[in-house]
């Protein structure tokens, strides 16, 4: 790897590096899906530091490094998509069981209000809500 | 001495024993076909209460089912029909009902039949009932094409269940206390109904199914059309197929088993 492409690579690595921290600082991205940034960031400054790494990795599979780097780029994309899918799935849950919980709170809202209107002749038991569900 | 015939004898009121019992109506833009099932229920089926969970509709659905008498519900964005019959459960769940029953609005189920689903239920035979088109000749009123979808789809869950399932996609089903449980936390999004059975199967309930003939559609369109036949089989084949591989939900409280 001549100097460079060591000085891009450089760049690349602490401009993902310094990016991710700063949406972090500012309170735009949650710590726990800028983990993979993050381990991105820190790879792309170990080659830097220590290319000969890229080399020998390249060299056991027989390809390279060039091809190494894209197919390590692949997976990187591969493993933050997935990363997502699975937030999206969570989130999606989530935003469910709000959505159900909303609707069961404005019902016993309904019901308190009309009660507070027309108060019955013997005030009920309070009955005891089960506990929540986990989701 | 007076001789009941078999028919009046199906069609007593179940004897509740003063359990509750609730009858969930998923309804997403069914005004027209809404209040006369709100009304069939009331008249014949008197036993329960009436839940209509309306799931975000922009028709007049939650008005139509308020003014014939029915309890609702409104989810603030559309939920699909798994969210819309969740929160049905999970209305069982907060106030205590011993039974509850899943009742398509758009009247294709008969409100006379409930008493068939609560029957197995409170004779503590079954913890989940099936009303199915396919145990008597004459009941079904489908395409070929759709039975013959329906047909793999009871193959595949009887397969993964061990038990003969001939309706896996009948929303017409009732269930006890373990399965409002169970529903109220887990219960599938998209096309439920296969799923669910399997999910159900997998925490120990005993399904069973019962005959029930059932109507042509009054209103709205199915939510199934015929073109998306194919794709809605291979998503719930999946689907099936993964809920029995899925790991089990530790249920809490005392139904748990």
């Amino acid at each position: 790897m001549n100097w460079p492409q060591r000085f891009v690579l450089l760049l690349m690595g602490l401009g993902v590096l310094g990016l991710t921290l700063e949406l972090i600082r500012r309170r735009r991205l949650r710590e726990e899906y800028a983990v993979l940034w993050v381990c991105t960031g820190i790879m792309i400054l170990v080659f830097v530091v220590m290319p000969n790494i890229l080399f020998s990795v390249a060299a056991w599979f027989s390809l390279d490094h060039s091809v190494l780097m894209t197919l390590a780029c692949f997976a990187f994309l591969a493993a933050i998509v997935l990363h997502y899918s699975v937030v999206i799935s969570r989130h999606s849950e989530r935003e469910k069981h709000l959505t159900q919980e909303l609707a069961l709170l404005r019902d016993e809202l309904e019901k308190l209000r009309a009660e507070s209107r027309s108060p019955p002749p013997a005030p009920a038991e309070p009955k005891p809500r089960p506990p929540a569900l986990r989701t | 001495m007076e001789v009941l015939r078999a028919d009046s004898v199906r069609r007593a009121p179940p004897d509740l024993a003063g359990r509750r019992a609730l009858v969930v109506v998923p309804a997403y833009n069914e005004a027209e076909a809404i209040a006369r099932t709100v009304r069939d229920l009331r008249r014949q089926a008197p036993w329960a209460d009436v839940l209509v969970v309306n799931d975000g509709s922009t028709d007049e659905t939650p008005e139509r089912a308020r003014a014939a008498g029915a309890k609702v519900l409104d989810l603030p964005v559309n939920l699909g029909i798994g969210g819309a019959v969740q929160t049905g459960y999970r209305y069982a769940h907060e106030n205590g009902y011993d039974l509850a029953f899943q009742f398509d609005g758009d009247g294709q189920h008969r409100a006379r039949r409930l008493a068939d689903l609560a029957r197995p239920l409170l004779a503590a035979e079954a913890d989940l009932v099936v009303g199915s088109r396919f145990l008597r000749p004459r009941g079904a009123t489908s395409s070929v094409g759709r039975i013959a979808g329906i047909r793999v789809l009871a193959a595949a869950v009887s397969a993964v269940t061990g038990r003969r399932i001939t309706d896996p996609t009948s929303g017409f089903r009732g269930v006890g206390r373990c399965g409002i449980e169970l529903f109220a936390q887990v219960y599938p999004q998209d096309y439920p109904e296969p799923e669910s059975l399997v999910l159900a199967h997998k925490h120990g309930l005993r399904v069973t199914e019962v005959p029930a003939a059932m109507r042509r559609r009054r209103g709205g369109v199915s939510s199934i059309p015929f073109w998306v036949g194919v794709h809605y089989m291979a998503k719930v084949l999946l689907a099936v197929l993964m809920e029995a591989l899925k790991a089990p939900v530790r249920l809490e409280g005392e139904v748990a088993r």
